[in-house]
């Protein structure tokens, strides 16, 4: 009878255990709306399904889970050592381009990567948040013309929720964000 | 009259089986609705594992474009299926413009699909199990995997 109750003493914890463990899907989410002509398109993409998929996709840039970034490099904007170069740099703005149609702002905040980007001449407001790990996971098992999206992935997965990118302007609104919700609606 | 009585047993327990086999992996379901006036109409619920053995009895020469077409794919669709099985139920993609309305979403085993826009309203439902087995068999109905 002792060995009874501890038995099922022991199932109870364990199953516990197991419910507190389970984690809630992570869920990427795409809001691009058009106010104008009332078109609205919401994108729900759960984080397991991405990161299982990915890694299977070889197709063109896109190889074993790892993009290759080489026209960026052609362009003379390695993204990898930039990275790479925030990794050690202190907190704050690194990169301030003011120009009479666009202002630039790169910057390292609360341990993210933040980029600002509005262009006067459309209207246009982009901005753009990479949590350090995220940012980090990119870099990490690649080459020097690579991006390692499916341990980016994995890397938001593990983030809270998050807004990773908002573009607004005059025609158009879109919403980049991470949260455990299964719909749009937030 | 016993006789009679364990035959009538057998071959009701033998349609419950067969009934149980052909609906293990649930149903196709698709409804077309053509708007304009003499438009077409269609409501179709399949047995989901009735359609692999369908493809079967289609002649190869059919398949093959079908087969050429999935085979680059096939790694992405072997990984995605049970990786949506695993999924929460719930909407993936929605659209919505002035004439049109897209929703792709998962409910239960299956991925249901609407669409309806200015011509028609369709609706396709697909269980997952049967989508992955379908799709292999159809891939491989172009010669050698």
């Amino acid at each position: 009878m002792k060995t009874l109750k501890t038995f099922l003493l022991v199932a109870v914890l364990v199953a516990g255990t197991a419910v507190w463990a389970a984690s809630p899907e992570r869920y990427l989410h795409v809001r691009v709306s058009n106010p104008t002509t009332h078109e609205l398109v919401r994108v729900n993409l759960p984080l397991s399904l991405a990161e299982k998929v990915v890694p299977a996709i070889n197709n063109g840039q896109l190889q074993n889970g790892k993009v290759e970034i080489g026209d960026f490099k052609a362009n003379e904007v390695n993204v990898r050592a930039i990275l790479d170069a925030l990794k050690t740099a202190p907190e704050g703005e690194f990169v301030t381009v003011q120009e009479p149609d666009s202002d630039v702002r790169v910057a390292k905040e609360h341990g993210q990567l933040v980029v600002h980007v509005t262009d006067k001449h459309d209207k246009e407001k982009v901005d753009v948040t990479i949590p350090w790990e995220v940012a980090q996971a990119l870099i990490s098992e690649t080459s020097e013309n690579q991006l390692n999206i499916s341990a980016a992935i994995k890397a938001l997965e593990n983030i809270g929720d998050a807004t990773l990118v908002t573009v607004v302007s005059n025609e158009e609104s879109v919403r980049i964000w991470i949260d455990s919700s299964n719909t749009t609606e937030k | 009259m016993i006789l009679l009585a364990r035959i009538g047993v057998g071959l009701l327990g033998s349609a419950m089986v067969a009934g149980a086999a052909v609906s293990s992996e649930g149903f196709i379901s698709i409804r077309v609705h053509e708007k304009q006036a003499d438009g077409t109409h269609l409501s179709l619920i399949v047995p989901a594992a009735l359609v692999p053995a369908t493809l079967h009895f289609v002649p190869r020469q059919h398949l093959a474009e079908a087969s050429a077409n999935l085979r680059p794919y096939l790694p992405i669709i072997d990984a995605a299926i049970p990786a949506l099985k695993e999924c929460p139920d719930g909407v993936f993609v929605e659209v919505s413009e002035p004439e049109e309305h897209v929703l792709i979403r998962k409910v239960g085993g299956s991925i249901v699909i609407d669409v309806n826009d200015h011509d028609d309203i369709v609706h396709v439902s697909v269980p997952l199990r049967a989508a992955q087995s379908s799709i292999h068999q159809i891939a491989a109905a172009n010669g050698e995997m």
